[in-house]
């Protein structure tokens, strides 16, 4: 899967937790889910369920430490993909 | 340094299932499972926890620099209730934070600090006069504009909480 899908999956995954649209429009791989989307942070949880499921990935708790932006979001998921 | 975390319950109901699978286990210790589903409300308890470790949460980041996102690192322990309120400890790494907790049937708000004697001295502002940030963190200015108290701003739906010590 190449970057761009990737994050074509992740707008999907984001979209009903965001609180500021514009941002959204604008996202790229520095888009930081609580400082830049307004993802609040109970929320982020589901982001990540949302990735598990989408992606048939397991991210465990030390990838979840990470997990504040689209970046380590992507990297996250192609590392874990690469290791199936 | 002191934090603070205000939960709208009526905005967490609609936002967030805690019931979905995998929600509970990627936020909440074995321990802290037990006290949600002994609880007489979950829901509540669910907040009430959230809470406690946003608050402390907010104190180790500026302590510490360290901004990550690891709701299972910070437990909350030793809560109890003690005049209409709930004190606690949230326990992260060789840190410990004391937290007093309010919960009403709408909000829920909890208020975290170093030291435990310093839970009373922690005040409630009603408007951001005289706040301003430096480095990202919020302080409050006296009127000569020379000293200045740490604040902790936290908001959720149609509430909002500032504190300064």
């Amino acid at each position: 899967m190449g970057k761009k899908e990737t994050i074509e999956k992740l707008k999907i995954i984001v979209k009903p937790y965001i609180k500021n649209q514009e941002a959204f429009d604008n996202l790229t791989e520095n888009t930081d889910f609580i400082n830049d989307l307004h993802i609040n942070s109970a929320n982020l949880v589901d982001v990540i369920l949302d990735i598990e499921e989408e992606f048939n990935i397991i991210i465990d708790n030390q990838s979840m430490e990470r997990m504040l932006d689209i970046k380590s979001a992507i990297d996250i998921i192609e590392t874990k993909l690469s290791e199936k | 340094m002191i934090g603070n975390d205000i939960v709208d319950l009526a905005l967490a109901q609609k936002e967030s299932n805690w019931k979905r699978k995998g929600f509970l286990d990627k936020i909440f210790t074995k321990n802290e499972q037990l006290m949600i589903f002994n609880a007489q409300n979950s829901a509540v308890m669910v907040w009430n926890l959230w809470s406690r470790k946003e608050a402390a949460y907010k104190i180790y980041n500026q302590q510490t620099q360290i901004r990550s996102y690891f709701p299972l690192l910070l437990e909350c322990f030793d809560l109890e209730i003690f005049d209409g309120t709930i004190l606690g400890k949230v326990v992260i790494n060789d840190n410990i934070y004391y937290t007093k907790t309010e919960i009403t049937d709408q909000f829920i708000n909890t208020i975290a600090a170093e030291k435990f004697k310093d839970l009373d001295k922690i005040k409630t502002l009603e408007n951001r006069k005289n706040i301003q940030k430096n480095n990202g963190i919020p302080y409050y200015f006296e009127i000569d504009n020379i000293v200045s108290k740490p604040v902790s701003i936290s908001n959720h739906g149609q509430f909002e909480r500032i504190i300064t010590i």
